[in-house]
């Protein structure tokens, strides 16, 4: 039995639904969901909470069915992206809410103060909502959710409306916080930063199924979907294993031969992933290399990313994105239309089923 | 440094003076046309102070009810999408747009030729032609008012702020009063006053359902009507005076009560 399991859990609120989602978390683990917007993600997490109660399906938390159970009694915290905080509220009060059912005076003063001193806000207790800073006025809402100790915490795209630094700084905290409280969380997100910096697993949800989830390695390495492929940027073929020789798959992907250490049976039709850092790009290939996987391409199209370069290629009317850095374009001195040799070595073609 | 002049500021600008401009002189010749010391020997008269009373207690009483049915009603519309929500909405505003007398008449069927009127006459109630009547009229007159005011003061206060509270182990009840209560005040206040306001100055309904009669039921506005039709013009513009200082003081009040919350 998980720590959470969640079985055909439909939901339909017209633009936005939920159609027959099974997850599983384990105690402790930090779920990252992913998908294009419109996929279901928010409402995932309000089912969760108790806002919207399912059309179909089930809930169940340490074993305990809280499918119809009302949000006050689910001990599930929620954090949203534009923070929620109870504006007639200063921070210390913000913090304290949930704890004040149970606790008053000194020992709540003593609780909220520990908790800010965690989040680094102590210093902000006095002050109003409205007077905090974007980062600020998350780790309030951090601390509030936290403070009560929920057994599963939500987080709905919480570092959105924060600016890069900001973001950095903040993964930093959460990652120590929950690690150190234990929590087990669900996290709404888009951006690719968090998976990489705070999951340990991923799911990716699209018009309102979910299509895959594994291990943030699983996911971000070897999506088994061409949606998840595309979501995450990563270069996926279908092909079919023409042979297995010597530890080495040769699969035929349309008109391209490409080689991957995975294995597979001959005859198998399989996907394969290439993530475009791992894709090397040089003006020609003399001599013997270490790389299995030497494909003569065109440059079709250059876009700037992230500082760096997505270099997108065709080869025999399939297509292949590379990443590059701004000095390596330079030297190359590549142009939509040029000829380039893409090598990739077949430790990194994946062969994803 | 010149300023090109903007032609359709200048517009707004200038109606706006120009309709204020007309009430103010409505309002105003009141006190210019008035015989100042008819005016004080008026504010004595017994049957002036008795409509005043009357009035404060009867809108104060109504105006309190009418919110403790706004807050909930302007909530249920606000937060739930229920069966019949459309009707409600619509059957609850009807009001605003029935004339007075239209509505004091559905009134005065309902408590007077109907059970319902029966049976609230017969557990001490009688609405038609009393006091409570009164009461009644003011509360059906200024209810759809203060139902609007709430809802949209509900329809601004994220609903996810009250999700949260919930999620950190309060129930509804106790989210409202310490979430949604709090961050309605200004709106709570506004409705109080203007209920307050419209009860104090509702005539039509008044007037079918409780009779307006001297000594018994006659609010200010209807001791105001009354002494026209006496010919006690006089007394008559004294009860209006003291109608439009009760508003403006209740005006007043909000304005001062909305700066500090």
């Amino acid at each position: 039995m998980s720590f959470l399991e969640i079985r055909g859990l439909s939901k339909d609120l017209g633009e936005f639904s939920l159609k027959e989602v099974d997850l599983d978390l384990e105690t402790g683990t930090y779920l990252a969901v992913i998908g294009p917007t419109g996929a279901g993600k928010t409402i995932l997490l309000e089912c969760l909470v108790g806002f919207y109660l399912p059309e179909a399906g089930h809930i169940l938390l340490e074993g305990e069915d809280i499918t119809r159970c009302r949000p006050e009694h689910r001990h599930i915290g929620i954090v949203y992206q534009d923070f929620a905080l109870l504006p007639h509220m200063d921070v210390r009060r913000n913090i304290g809410y949930g704890l004040r059912r149970r606790l008053r005076g000194e020992a709540l003063e003593t609780r909220v103060r520990e908790m800010a001193e965690v989040l680094r806000i102590d210093h902000l207790l006095h002050r109003a909502p409205g007077t905090l800073s974007g980062g600020e006025k998350q780790r309030v809402a951090l601390a509030r959710s936290l403070i009560v100790k929920p057994r599963l915490l939500l987080m709905d795209e919480p570092f959105s409306a924060l600016d890069p630094r900001t973001r950095r700084k903040l993964r930093r905290l959460l990652r120590r916080v929950i690690k150190e409280t234990g929590t087990t969380v669900i996290h709404v997100t888009h951006d690719l930063d968090d998976v990489w910096s705070l999951a340990d697993e991923v799911a990716f949800l699209r018009h309102g199924q979910l299509v895959q989830s594994g291990t943030v390695q699983e996911v971000m390495r070897r999506p088994r979907r061409r949606c998840v492929a595309d979501f995450l940027g990563i270069n996926l073929f279908h092909g079919q294993v023409r042979d297995q020789r010597d530890g080495i798959c040769r699969i035929q992907a349309g008109e391209m031969e490409l080689f991957s250490t995975d294995r597979a049976q001959p005859g198998e039709e399989v996907r394969v992933a290439i993530r475009p850092e791992q894709v090397i790009l040089a003006e020609r290939c003399e001599g013997p290399v270490s790389t299995r996987n030497i494909l003569l391409c065109n440059v079709v199209d250059i876009f700037p990313e992230n500082g760096v370069y997505l270099v997108e290629l065709e080869r025999r009317g399939a297509h292949l994105s590379a990443v590059v850095t701004y000095d390596a374009l330079q030297d190359l001195g590549l142009a939509p239309g040029s000829a380039v040799t893409a090598l990739i070595k077949s430790t990194h073609v994946a062969i994803v089923g | 440094m010149f300023r090109p002049v903007n032609l359709f500021r200048l517009v707004l600008v200038a109606l706006s003076f120009g309709v204020t401009g007309i009430l103010v002189l409505a309002i105003g010749s009141f006190f210019v046309v008035a015989d100042w010391t008819e005016v004080g020997r008026n504010l004595l008269d017994p049957t002036l102070l008795a409509s005043l009373r009357l009035s404060l207690w009867t809108a104060a009483t109504s105006a309190l009810l009418v919110m403790l049915c706004a807050l909930p009603i302007g909530l249920a519309l606000s937060r739930y999408a229920f069966r019949g929500r459309g009707l409600v909405k619509a059957v609850v505003d009807l009001p605003v747009a029935f004339p007075e007398l239209v509505l004091g008449l559905c009134l005065l069927l309902c408590f007077g030729k109907t059970p319902v009127g029966k049976w609230l006459a017969a557990v001490g109630l009688p609405l038609v032609f009393t006091k409570q009547g009164v009461v009644a009229a003011q509360f059906f007159t200024a209810l759809p008012y203060a139902i609007r005011i709430m809802k949209s003061t509900y329809d601004f206060i994220d609903p996810r702020l009250e999700f949260v509270s919930r999620s950190l182990g309060y129930s509804s009840l106790q989210t409202f009063w310490n979430v949604t209560l709090p961050m309605a005040k200004s709106g709570l206040v506004a409705a109080g006053v203007i209920s307050f306001a419209r009860c104090l100055g509702t005539f039509g309904t008044v007037l079918i359902l409780a009779g307006g009669s001297a000594g018994k039921t006659d609010t200010l506005p209807i001791h105001l009507y009354l002494n026209i039709s006496y010919g006690n013009l006089s007394l008559a513009m004294t009860s209006g005076m003291v109608l439009i200082v009760v508003a403006f003081a209740a005006i007043f009040l909000f304005e001062k009560t909305e700066a500090r919350l």
